[in-house]
C-alpha cells in the first residue's frame, strides 16, 4: 500500500501571539518565526508509518507498503520533507512555490496532480495548518478524485486485505464510524496519535505506540540524507491561479475581563439574562 | 503561565550557527556525512523528547526518589518509559563511531542538545550520560573481550553504566583509594571493596548495571600511579551465554537533598570473595584511563548546572512577568494598577544576572565541546594541539563557574518567586536543591581550582595561558568589528591583563617554592578566571548578535553589557585579594577558628 502525506511549513504555532497584521491590515505579518511543520501534518505522517509497519524497533516499512511526503513552498522546506523522511518516510517531493501564490484550492488541484502521477492508495493529511486554519484543502482534494474521505480522523483501521478503512471521526457529541473503499482521503485530528489509535492487524493489539508524533531516531535522521526528495518547480505541475484574495486584517477585539458570579443560581440568572444562553 | 521552554531555542540557534558555526564542523572528515539538517533534526529530536517526556517526569521523579527492597534499588517507574526512549532516540551512542553503532555526531552538538534534557531533568538525563562515559573507556580503552561483553548493550541501552571511584575515606585524594584487584589466572580478577554515592549504581529498567571501578592490583605502587580500572558488571556472563550474580552488593541508598531521581549508592565489591572484574586499559594506568570519563563528566556537569540554572530562569522570567505587585518606583496612587514584577528596577536586575549566568554557562560549555571536536578531529595537527590546550584550561572553569554562580542563580529565581518561591507548590526549591550538588561531584570547586592554578594555567610553561589570551584578543577583535560597543571590549582587554599578570605573579612564587603564596587563594582565582571568561564569551555572542534588530537580540546584547561593567570588574578587586596575600586564615592556628 502506498500512502501519500502532503506537508505544509508553517510559522510557529507556539508563538502565535507574535505575529502582527502589517499596516493597513494587508497581510499577517510572521517575521522572526521559527518555521516549523504544521502539527496536524506531523500526526498524518504518524499516523501513515503506523500503518505500513509492524510496531517491532527498529521500525520497519512491511514489504511493499511506503509512505510518500509532498509539499508546495520555498526550497527551505525540503527540511521539513527531511524531518518526515527522519522520521521514516521513504521519499519526499517537493514543488517549489511561494506561499503567497497558493490558496487551499490550488493546493488541492496541485495535489490531485501529484495523486495522478504517484498513485497511492491513500491520501492521509493534517485536517488543517495551523497558520490559516483554513481546513479545506483535504475535502477539495477528494472532491477533485472524486474519491471517498473522512475529516478529523481519530483512529483508522485498515481491514485485512487492505481495500478498505473504518476511520472514527470526532464529532459534536461523539466518535462516529464511516468505512471507505479505497483509494481515499483522510484528514487527521489531535486523538490520532494516541497509543492504539491505529490498527493495520500486523502489528500487535497489544503494542502501545507513544503518544505524540515520533522523534526523529539520530540513526534515521542520517539514512533520511540518503531518501529520495525530488525537487520541481511548481508550475510543472501545470496548474495555477488562486481564487482567494484577502481584503483585510485585523486583530480580534482584546477579551474583556471575566466577572465572577456568587453562586449557582446567580450564575443561572446571568445566563438567562445576560447572555441569553439559556 | 506560558509553558518552560527550558532552553530558549532562538539562543540555541545563535550559539550554534552564529557563533560556534557548527557547520564548519562538517569539513573535518570525520563529520563528512552530516550537514545543517542533521544537526538541526537532532536538536529538534532532544528538544521535543525533552519537553513532552522528560519534563513531565522531573517533579515525580523529584518526589519519589528511589528506594531499596530486598536488596535491588527500584527506580521511579517513568523510568521503565524514559529509558528505552533515550536509547532508542539515540542519545546514548550519538558521538560514537559508526563501527560501533554510533553515528559520529559533533560533541558540539550532542553536547547543545543535551542542555534541553538535562534542563528538562537532570537525573533521567545523567543515567544516559553516565552510560556512554563508561562505554567510552571500554571502547577506547578495553581489549577485545570486554568490548564483546559489554560495549553493544550500554551503546543500545540493554546495560546502563556507571563510574565507581569514591570510597568512604578517599573522596577528592583518589590516591588515597584502597579497593582492591587479584589476578584469578584466567583473565579476570576477584575485585574487593566499599565504594560511595555511585550514581545509577543500581535500577530497575536495564537488564544490568556495569560499574567502570577503580581498583589495585597487589602489590602496586602507593598513590596515583598503583590505580587500575575495572569493568564490574553487577550480573557476570557464564560460559554458557547466560548472566548470573557478581557478588555486588548495595550496602545502602543515599537520601539526598537533590538530584533525587537518580539512586546514588554506597555499593560493596565482593563480600563473599566471589566479584570478578575485566581489566581495562594498561594495569596501574586506571587514574589517567578514568580521566578520560572525567572529562567528559566534568563538561557534563557543567552543562547540568548551565540547563539547571537556565530552566529556572525561564521559569522565574514567566512568574516575574504574570506576577503583579506594587507600583513603579515614584508613582504614589495607590489607586493605580499593580505592575508586573518586571517592572521592578532590582528584579530586572535579578532576571538580568540570571540570564547572564545561565545563558553565558550553555556557552561556556559549548565553546569547550567545540575545542573537543577540534582537538580530535581537525586534520591540523597544530590546530589539535592547540584546541586541546584550550580544552585542558577552560574544562575546571567550565565545571565549576555553572555551578557556583548558577547556585546563586538558581537562589535569585527562588527570591523573584517571593515567598512562594520558597514553598515546594513551585518548581524553582527544587532546582536550587539539584544545583548544589554540582559543585560537589566529579571533584568539587576546590579541587577544580588546584587543578586550574596548580596544573593548567601554567601547562607547558606558560604555553597554555598565551594561547587562552591570544584566542580571546581574537574574538575581542572580531566582536569590535561586528559593531560590539568598544568601552566593554577595553574592558574585558584591562581584566585580561590583569588576570595575565597576575598569572605570572602567581607562578613565579610557585618556581620559587612559595607553594602556599601560589595556591593559597586558588578559589578566588577561580572565581576571578570566570568572571573574566564570561566576558569574554559575552561580548563574543554580542558579536554574533550582528547589530541584528529585535527583543532577542536586544537581550543578547544587554546581557553582554551588564555583565561587562557589573561582573568583569570583580577581576580586578579579586587580584587585588590575591595579591595581597592576607594571611587571616592561612596563617590562622585551626583552634582559633
Ligand atoms: C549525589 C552524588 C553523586 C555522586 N556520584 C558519584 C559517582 O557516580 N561516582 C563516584 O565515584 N563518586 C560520586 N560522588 C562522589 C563525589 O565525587 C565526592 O563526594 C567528591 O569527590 C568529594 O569527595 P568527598 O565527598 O569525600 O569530600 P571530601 O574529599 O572529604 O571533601 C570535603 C571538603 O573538603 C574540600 N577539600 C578536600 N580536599 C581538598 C584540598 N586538597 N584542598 C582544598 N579543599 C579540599 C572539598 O572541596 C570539600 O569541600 C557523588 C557524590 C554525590 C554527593
Amino acid at each position: 500500500m502506498k500512502i501519500l502525506v502532503p506537508l505544509k511549513r508553517t510559522a510557529d504555532p507556539d508563538n502565535a501571539n507574535k505575529i502582527k497584521i502589517a499596516p493597513g491590515g494587508a497581510k499577517v505579518v510572521t517575521d522572526g518565526l521559527e518555521p516549523k511543520p504544521n502539527p496536524f501534518d506531523e500526526y498524518a505522517v504518524e499516523s501513515a508509518l503506523r500503518l505500513t509497519e509492524n510496531g517491532t524497533n527498529p521500525k520497519a516499512r512491511l514489504a511493499g507498503d511506503s509512505v510518500v511526503v509532498a509539499t508546495f513552498g520555498a526550497k527551505e522546506a525540503s527540511q521539513t520533507l527531511r524531518q518526515a523522511l527522519a522520521m521514516g518516510a521513504d521519499s519526499g517531493l517537493l514543488f517549489e512555490a511561494s506561499d503567497e501564490n497558493l490558496d487551499g484550492d490550488l493546493v488541492a488541484r496541485a495535489l490531485a496532480k501529484v495523486v495522478e502521477r504517484e498513485k497511492p492508495d491513500l491520501v492521509v493529511m493534517g485536517k488543517q495548518a495551523v497558520d490559516g486554519d483554513s481546513n479545506q484543502v483535504g475535502q477539495i482534494l477528494a472532491e477533485r478524485l472524486g474519491w471517498p474521505s473522512a475529516t478529523f480522523a481519530m483512529s483508522i483501521e485498515l481491514s485485512q486485505d487492505k481495500k478498505s478503512v473504518i476511520v472514527g471521526r470526532e464529532v459534536d457529541g461523539g466518535v462516529i464510524k464511516l468505512k471507505l473503499a479505497l483509494p481515499a482521503v483522510i484528514t487527521v485530528d489531535l486523538r490520532i496519535v494516541a497509543p492504539k489509535s491505529i490498527t493495520n492487524h500486523v502489528t500487535p493489539q497489544t503494542h502501545n505506540y507513544q503518544e505524540g508524533a515520533r522523534y526523529a531516531p539520530l540513526p534515521m535522521i542520517m539514512a533520511a540524507k540518503k531518501k529520495p526528495l525530488a525537487e520541481a518547480p511548481f508550475a510543472s505541475l501545470g496548474v495555477e491561479g488562486v481564487k482567494t484574495s484577502y481584503v483585510k486584517f485585523e486583530a480580534p477585539p482584546a477579551r474583556k475581563a471575566g466577572i465572577k458570579v456568587k453562586d449557582v443560581p446567580e450564575l443561572v440568572q446571568r445566563l438567562r439574562a445576560e447572555a441569553k444562553a439559556l | 503561565m506560558t509553558r518552560n521552554p527550558l532552553v530558549s531555542d532562538a539562543f540555541v540557534d545563535l550559539l550554534m550557527f552564529d557563533a560556534l558555526d557548527v557547520s564548519a564542523l562538517t569539513a573535518f572528515d570525520h563529520f563528512r556525512e552530516h550537514d545543517r539538517g542533521t544537526f538541526e533534526l537532532w536538536v529538534q529530536s532532544c528538544r521535543r523528547l525533552a519537553r513532552e517526556k522528560l519534563f513531565a517526569a522531573y517533579r515525580p521523579m523529584d518526589s519519589a526518589p528511589p528506594a531499596l527492597s530486598d536488596g535491588r534499588v527500584r527506580t521511579h517507574p517513568v523510568m521503565n518509559e524514559l529509558w528505552p526512549a533515550l536509547a532508542e532516540t539515540g542519545v546514548i551512542n550519538a558521538t560514537r563511531p559508526y563501527d560501533v553503532g554510533g553515528q559520529q555526531l559533533p560533541f558540539t552538538v550532542a553536547t547543545i542538545a543535551s542542555f534541553y534534557l538535562l534542563a528538562a531533568n537532570g537525573a533521567a538525563y545523567s543515567f544516559a550520560g553516565l552510560t556512554t562515559g563508561a562505554g567510552h573507556l571500554i571502547e577506547a580503552f578495553g581489549d577485545e573481550t570486554v568490548r564483546g561483553l559489554f560495549l553493544e548493550p550500554l551503546y543500545n541501552g540493554t546495560f546502563n553504566g556507571t563510574m565507581a571511584l569514591t570510597e568512604p575515606h578517599a573522596g577528592s585524594s583518589l590516591a588515597d583509594l584502597t579497593s582492591t584487584a587479584t589476578p584469578r589466572g584466567d583473565g579476570t580478577y576477584s575485585i574487593k571493596g566499599s565504594k560511595i554515592f555511585i550514581s545509577g549504581g543500581d535500577q530497575s529498567f536495564a537488564r544490568n548495571t556495569v560499574h567502570m571501578v577503580l581498583a589495585r592490583l597487589d602489590g602496586a605502587p602507593s598513590g596515583t600511579r598503583g590505580v587500575s580500572l575495572f569493568a564490574v558488571p553487577r550480573e557476570r556472563p557464564t560460559n554458557d551465554g547466560a548472566w548470573e550474580h557478581n557478588d555486588v552488593h548495595v550496602a545502602g541508598v543515599i537520601h539526598k537533598i537533590g538530584w533525587r531521581g537518580i539512586p546514588s549508592l554506597a555499593l560493596s565489591f565482593g563480600d563473599e570473595g566471589d566479584c570478578r572484574g575485566w581489566l581495562v586499559g594498561p594495569s596501574n594506568h586506571g587514574l589517567k584511563c578514568m580521566f578520560q570519563m572525567m572529562n567528559e563528566a566534568r563538561l557534563l556537569v557543567g552543562a547540568s548546572a548551565a540547563a539547571t540554572a537556565t530552566v529556572a530562569f525561564y521559569e522565574s522570567l514567566a512568574y516575574a512577568r504574570e506576577r503583579t505587585q506594587g507600583r513603579r518606583l515614584g508613582d504614589t496612587d495607590p489607586t493605580s494598577k499593580p505592575v508586573a514584577l518586571t517592572e521592578h528596577a532590582d528584579v530586572r536586575r535579578m532576571l538580568l544576572e540570571q540570564k547572564c549566568v545561565a545563558e553565558g554557562s550553555l556557552a561556556l560549555v559549548a565553546r569547550c565541546a567545540k575545542f573537543s571536536d577540534t582537538a580530535q578531529h581537525h586534520p591540523d595537527g597544530d590546530e589539535r594541539e592547540r584546541a586541546q590546550m584550550l580544552l585542558d584550561l577552560l574544562t575546571p572553569i567550565a565545571k565549576s563557574f555553572p555551578a557556583e554562580r548558577g547556585f546563586q542563580s538558581n537562589a535569585l529565581a527562588v527570591q523573584i518567586h517571593g515567598g512562594y518561591g520558597y514553598s515546594s507548590e513551585y518548581l524553582v526549591e527544587s532546582w536550587l536543591r539539584d544545583q548544589k550538588l554540582n559543585s560537589i561531584h566529579e571533584g568539587t570547586t576546590q579541587i577544580q581550582a588546584l587543578d586550574l592554578l596548580g596544573r593548567k594555567v601554567i601547562a607547558r610553561g606558560g604555553r597554555a595561558l598565551a594561547t587562552l589570551c591570544e584566542e580571546v584578543e581574537r574574538d575581542l577583535a572580531t566582536a569590535l568589528s561586528k559593531g560590539v560597543d568598544p568601552s566593554l571590549v577595553a574592558s574585558v582587554r584591562e581584566a585580561l591583563a590583569r588576570w595575565s599578570a597576575l598569572t605570572q605573579a602567581l607562578a613565579a612564587k610557585g618556581l620559587a617554592g612559595d607553594v602556599h603564596g601560589m595556591m593559597g587563594h586558588s578559589t578566588d582565582y577561580l572565581d576571578a578566571t570566570g568572571s573574566l571568561v564570561l566576558g569574554w564569551l559575552w561580548l563574543w555572542l554580542a558579536g554574533a548578535t550582528r547589530a541584528r534588530e529585535g527583543h532577542f537580540y536586544d537581550g543578547v546584547r544587554a546581557a553582554a553589557r551588564f555583565w561587562v561593567t557589573r561582573e568583569v570588574p570583580r577581576v580586578h578587586a579579586l587580584a587585588a585579594v590575591i595579591e595581597r596575600d592576607d594571611q587571616a586564615f592561612l596563617g590562622l592556628d585551626e583552634r582559633a577558628l
